[in-house]
């Protein structure tokens, strides 16, 4: 039995196929077809199935992530929403929290004003109104909802949000509007803000609603698309697709819940960073994945993926209130283009020159200097090498493209590569700072993992900057995406808004919440035909103290509490409280906001067993070059360092080299400057180390 | 501008450093400190500064109307300690909240950390925040609008040392505990903000252990001359000119004292080359009794900077621009002293926030006559409301700051719903308020139908109505109730903000913009308009698609399209 991760990215759709009878890993790579990315998938697939003589009806499921949602919000193309909210509140979704996004800016746009999700002719108002406990002041008026329904059939409206004050307290009204507009418009994409986020702030949930509703139709009908064709090319396989919490979900519960894929297509790489640090016995793991015109960075910290927290969680400027792993993207990548700005400063991005024209050096019509052109320059790139000789790149383009700059800062050109390439390294530690050192975390606490093209090239830079003594980069950098998928496991969340204080707690409340919350997601999981007996659930609540605006997530021992578990719950809140902003208040009463679950399915067989071992293509000769000139910089002055150039592909497990050396392979080549180490784990991981540090 | 050489790409890392450790002391302030007003509505600011108080970095989320005033914050206490033939110690940290040296105004309390390398002097860390209460004359520290002189607004801070040799003063921490209401919360926040501002002193250290203090100096020098060179570049670019406008506050409408009303802010900005200067004669004389004068550094002074470089450097268009001080070097602002815009102590200050913003308004009218595709038309100006209520052992108190609207801009119509120039805060969510207070709002919608109208049309305010569940009170400090926000180039005037009160009875009855604290029964409903903006161009060329879809959209009514806009329906 075959599973194979399928991870759709900007440049490139990739393969990663596992073989659980001989523990066999197949990988392969195609062009993305932006397009329809259903293409290059199911292309893809046929292809690596005949490259390797598997047989198609012995692939038993499919991971899947896809950036179909993602680009719907961040192109602005998605479906035409109607809304139906409370008379009095038409334009919440407009006012949004009265801030602007930018404080110096007269000509700034407003993403929930300028990009409406719902333009206001199709946000319409009926009389219904609960108070805060969920107890109805005004019944709902059904007979005035026929013509809006009437007036959206009119204007092509395929898919409708309900979102009332309170629905988190009590989604009768949600639920008997649905119940209207599903007979009425049965093309319709439907959705209500309790089934999509049932907590309490308007704006955030009719947001998170309406970005559900843009995105519904294209998602759903994309998923319902791949489903069919999968089926088509491998009969017996399960689809599994990726969410933003970094768990999987059915097909079905995506066509339900389609805003549960907004970072599907990210939070992979984030996954087999946390895989790998649990097999290396890592609590502390910074992940980062450079590639052409973006990095990404995750943060694992105590063995557990950060969240992104509540407050912060947005996507292209809406704010949207669901779990999410948080990924920190910042526009710095191999395409990041060198200039000298108005003022007179000298920036590295976020402009890219992207796929195309991409780096000078591609000789694609480029002439912009970027940080590919200044690694070729220095001698970090061998232009020859790069995807195994099938692409070269000239340095000579790039030394010309750097002239430019070089000569208005009255600086040579080696000088310029380096400085680019500490602008940079500067860039992506100020970011990984932002995840850190400021939210109180030590980042020479953590080592580093570096892939994708460019993390492994730029990552010991980034190390160095921030005090880190260990880099590690995985077999193959290049693939972690596809592979991240294939580790993952399906997971479903359910959250309630309780707002129930200390002092007046009810515990059989809680009790009881818990376990229709434990019923729900069960019964999701019936619905998926999954094994019940292997789910495994996961208490969380957020707290904050009375007045509080924000709330810290604390886990919950158990979701059958008592008397004792709760104290103990209070206390691991004060504590986390310090932790976090360095004080509490051991006497002020605690606001239990909402109190969340998480449900995981088991794997059968643990996912310890995959490795990228047997991934290696073996019909690629192995080529010994000499020695070369590299520049690093020592001191703030850039030095040539005579540097070996070494195959990954020799590499074997204990092998030990002191820097520098440049090692290359098919889709990414590391860098280990002076005053670093590199060493080969038994699974061919490499591990970096800074020198001064070493001496066990 | 400095002649002293610095690699190119170093100072560009040394940059990047100084914005991350402002931006660390903001993160630390935000999440250390105990009241909502700083964690939730982002009222501080955090900045580091050189030893004479220029600054050279501040936080990315901090308030401008917080970190903008921190260096006359330490100006100020620079000055106030040579007049007491004092000076800066290593192990001192200083207290300050002087609006007539340096200050915001007194809620706004600063606390400076002094940055020492060989035991010379060499920089400032400095937190600012916006406190709930500073022992003034009735609780809280918004909608005091009868506070008759400086003392009346609680305690004044004039470079108070708050430690000394590392230790704590002791007797000054007591003072603060006994004269300040709710004193675990304020004098905790207090404390949040040495926190910060002994971190960003540690770090801004660490930074000049790393490099030197030559080369931090040199790249600070060189930050602060590339913020200059951008300035003046936009400067430059404006055309030569003198440009004059004024408009006008309400003032105490409700007052038969006719000097409380109708109050007159002026500007005349001329440009020559890459500088431009800001003279507020013409301004009305201050107000010797109630506090809606303003103190000419730290608010006239930030509201007219944070304007220009709105307008001048906008970050839509320029990306994110350091703010430090080379950025004002090329202007100027001067105001008669004894103005609204320069009073002379003791004349209280307190409410000074929507006469602020008015400073801001004026300043953009006069740039349009230059810049006419950068600005906005009249904007719409803020009220804040204090809510309050309930008895000896559960008292609460609820402020909402009221939104208004931008006036329509060149190529697109007014900002809708927002905070205006120099305030930029966050409102509350309805299911928190009801879910916490005897209070149910029964309407948040925008205002329709009244919005400016023009080629370009002014944004528009909102409708919010609050019913009261419970006696309570309430306290008010807006402005814009009279004047209603300009039309540019042929654009017609937004509209005016409205409060109304509406009693059990359905008596309703209107409101001025400034109330002191007044008792409000059960059932009663309070019902607040927010101003529409100024429209932009002729109405005449405004493009039928946008008046299509304004009717569609039921922003305007059928009778202004066809009687506004003379569209045939």
């Amino acid at each position: 039995m075959y599973s194979i991760g399928i991870d759709v990215g900007g440049t490139f759709t990739d393969f990663f196929c596992f073989d659980h009878s001989d523990q066999k890993t197949f990988v392969y790579k195609t062009a993305s077809t932006p397009d329809d990315p259903s293409k290059a998938v199911c292309a893809g697939l046929e292809a690596l199935l005949t490259k390797y003589s598997i047989k198609a009806t012995d692939v038993s499921t499919i991971f899947h992530g896809t950036t179909v949602g993602t680009n719907s919000i961040l192109e602005g193309k998605g479906a035409k929403v109607g809304l139906i909210t409370n008379s009095g509140f038409r334009d919440i979704l407009h006012i949004g929290r009265h801030q602007r996004p930018q404080h110096y800016s007269i000509g700034q746009e407003i993403p929930w004003q300028n990009r409406a999700l719902i333009e206001r002719k199709f946000r319409k108002t009926v009389n219904c109104r609960l108070d805060s406990s969920g107890n109805e002041i005004t019944p709902l008026d059904e007979k005035s909802i026929l013509a809006h329904l009437e007036f959206f059939e009119e204007n092509n409206v395929n898919s409708v949000l309900i979102a009332f004050l309170f629905s988190y307290r009590n989604n009768a009204h949600e639920r008997r509007v649905s119940e209207l507009v599903r007979d009425q418009m049965p093309n319709a994409f439907v959705t209500t803000s309790s089934s999509v986020s049932p907590q309490f702030r308007e704006f955030e949930r009719f947001t998170t609603g309406a970005v559900a509703a843009f995105i519904g139709p294209k998602v759903t009908g994309y998923i319902d698309n791949l489903s069919l064709t999968l089926k088509k090319i491998c009969q017996n396989a399960e689809l599994r697709i990726m969410t933003s919490s970094g768990g999987l979900a059915t097909p079905e519960m995506i066509m339900r819940h389609p805003e549960l894929t907004l970072l599907s297509g990210l939070v992979a790489g984030a996954n087999a960073g946390l895989w790998l640090a649990s097999k290396k016995k890592m609590k502390n793991l910074i992940t980062l994945d450079i590639g052409g015109t973006s990095a990404d960075i995750s943060i694992i910290n105590n063995g557990q993926l950060n969240e992104v927290s509540s407050r912060n969680a947005s996507i292209s400027g809406y704010p949207v209130q669901l779990p999410m792993i948080d990924i920190h993207t910042i526009g710095a990548g191999g395409g990041s283009i060198a200039r000298v700005d108005a003022g007179g400063g000298f920036k590295v991005g976020p402009e890219s020159a992207g796929a195309s024209p991409g780096p000078a050096c591609y000789n694609l019509g480029g002439s912009k200097p970027t940080v590919t052109d200044a690694n070729l320059v220095l001698g970090r790139l061998l232009g020859d090498r790069i995807l195994d000789g099938r692409m070269t790149l000239d340095s000579q383009i790039a030394e010309t493209s750097l002239k430019e700059v070089s000569s208005t800062l009255g600086s040579n050109i080696n000088q310029t590569a380096l400085g680019t390439i500490s602008v940079l390294n500067n860039n992506m530690a100020s970011a990984i700072r932002s995840r850190t050192i400021q939210k109180g975390i030590d980042p020479r606490d953590f080592s580093l993992c570096a892939f994708g093209g460019g993390g492994p090239l730029q990552a010991v830079g980034v190390a160095e900057i921030l005090g880190i003594n260990e880099v590690i980069v995985p077999q193959a950098p290049g693939i972690m995406c596809a592979f991240g998928l294939l580790i993952s496991r399906v997971e479903y969340h359910s959250v309630k808004t309780l707002l129930m204080t200390k002092t007046q707690f009810n515990l059989s409340t809680l009790n009881e919440t818990l376990s229709e919350m434990k019923s729900y997601l069960t019964s999701i999981f019936e619905r998926d035909k999954a094994d019940t007996k292997l789910i495994c659930f996961e208490a969380f609540t957020d707290l904050r103290y009375v007045g509080q605006g924000y709330e810290l997530k604390v886990p919950l021992n158990s979701d059958v509490l008592k008397l004792e578990d709760l104290e103990q719950v209070w206390d691991a809140f004060h504590k986390q409280h310090k932790q976090e902003y360095g004080h509490n208040f051991l006497s002020a009463d605690i606001e239990m906001v909402s109190v969340k679950l998480k449900a995981q399915i088991k794997k059968e067989n643990s996912s310890d067993e995959f490795s990228f071992e047997n991934s290696i293509d073996e019909t690629v000769s192995r080529l010994n070059l000499p020695n070369t000139k590299v520049e690093f910089s020592i001191d703030g002055k850039p030095q040539s360092f005579e540097t070996e150039i070494i195959d990954r592909k020799t590499l074997t497990g204990g092998t030990q080299k002191a820097g520098p050396n440049v090692i290359y392979q098919e889709d990414s080549t590391t860098v280990v400057p002076p005053g670093w180490t590199m060493s080969v784990d038994d699974d061919l991981t490499l591990r970096l180390r800074k020198l001064d540090n070493n001496n066990e | 501008m400095n002649d002293k050489k610095i690699d190119p790409f170093l100072a560009s890392v040394i940059h990047g450093a100084l914005e991350d450790i402002a931006l660390e002391m903001g993160q630390k302030l935000m999440r250390m400190s105990y009241s909502s007003i700083i964690r939730e509505s982002e009222d501080f600011g955090t900045a580091l500064t050189d030893q004479t108080g220029r600054q050279l970095c501040e936080c990315t989320m901090s308030t401008p109307l917080q970190s903008g005033p921190i260096p006359g914050y330490v100006m100020g206490v620079l000055e106030e300690l040579k007049g007491r033939g004092d000076a800066v110690k290593p192990g001192d940290i200083f207290m300050h909240n002087d609006p007539y040296n340096g200050a915001s105004h007194g809620p706004d309390v600063g606390f400076l950390v002094p940055v020492f390398s060989n035991n010379d002097l060499v920089g400032f860390s400095v937190t600012t925040a916006h406190h709930l209460d500073v022992g003034a004359l009735t609780p809280g520290s918004c909608g005091i609008v009868d506070a008759v002189d400086a003392y009346a607004e609680g305690l004044q801070f004039k470079a108070v040392r708050v430690y000394e040799n590392n230790k704590k003063v002791e007797p000054v921490w007591q003072i603060l505990r006994s004269n300040i209401r709710m004193p675990d919360l304020v004098v905790g926040d207090m404390e949040a903000q040495v926190s910060a501002a002994r971190i960003g002193a540690e770090r801004f250290n660490d930074l000049i252990q790393k490099y030197g203090l030559e080369t931090i100096t040199a790249a600070y020098e060189n930050l602060l001359d590339y913020s200059e060179t951008l300035m003046r570049k936009a400067i430059n670019e404006v055309p030569d000119g003198t440009y004059y406008a004024e408009t006008f506050i309400d003032g105490f409408l409700d007052s038969e004292d006719e000097n409380l009303k109708d109050i007159k802010i002026a500007a005349s900005i001329n440009v020559t080359g890459s500088n431009l200067t800001v003279d507020l004669e013409g301004t009305s004389k201050q107000i010797d009794n109630k506090p809606i004068n303003m103190p000419f550094v730290g608010t006239v002074d930030c509201a007219i900077w944070l304007t220009l470089r709105s307008i001048l450097l906008d970050s839509n268009e320029f990306g994110s621009i350091p703010q430090n001080s080379g950025l004002t070097r090329p202007i100027d602002i001067t105001a008669p002293l004894g103005s609204l815009a320069n009073p002379i102590f003791p004349a209280p200050v307190i409410a000074r926030f929507c006469p602020g913003n008015a400073v801001a308004d004026t300043v953009m009218k006069a740039m349009s006559q230059a810049v006419p595709e950068k600005v906005s038309a009249g904007i719409g100006n803020l009220r804040v409301v204090a809510f309050s209520g309930g008895r000896a052992d559960s008292q609460w108190v609820h402020m909402e700051i009221m939104e208004g609207s931008y006036g329509g801009r060149y190529g697109q119509d007014g900002m809708d719903a927002v905070d205006t120039l120099y305030a930029n805060t966050r409102n509350n969510p309805i299911e928190d308020i009801e879910s916490h207070l005897p209070l149910r709002v029964l309407k948040y919608e925008l205002r329709e139908a009244d919005a400016g109208h023009g080629k370009w049309r002014g944004g528009l305010g909102t409708v919010r109505l609050f019913e009261f569940l419970d006696d309570g009170a309430i306290s008010i400090e807006g402005d814009g109730h009279k004047y209603e926000p300009w039309g540019f180039d042929g654009g017609a005037s937004g509209s005016t903000a409205e409060i109304n009160l509406v009693e059990q009875s359905n008596n309703k009855s209107s409101l001025p913009s400034k109330i002191p604290y007044k008792p409000i029964p059960v059932g009663t409903k309070i019902e607040v308009l927010g101003p529409n903006g100024g429209g932009y161009g002729s109405k005449s060329e405004r493009d039928p698609e946008l008046i299509k879809s304004d009717l569609e959209n039921e922003i305007i009514t059928e009778k202004i399209a066809k009687d506004e806009y003379n569209m045939i329906l």
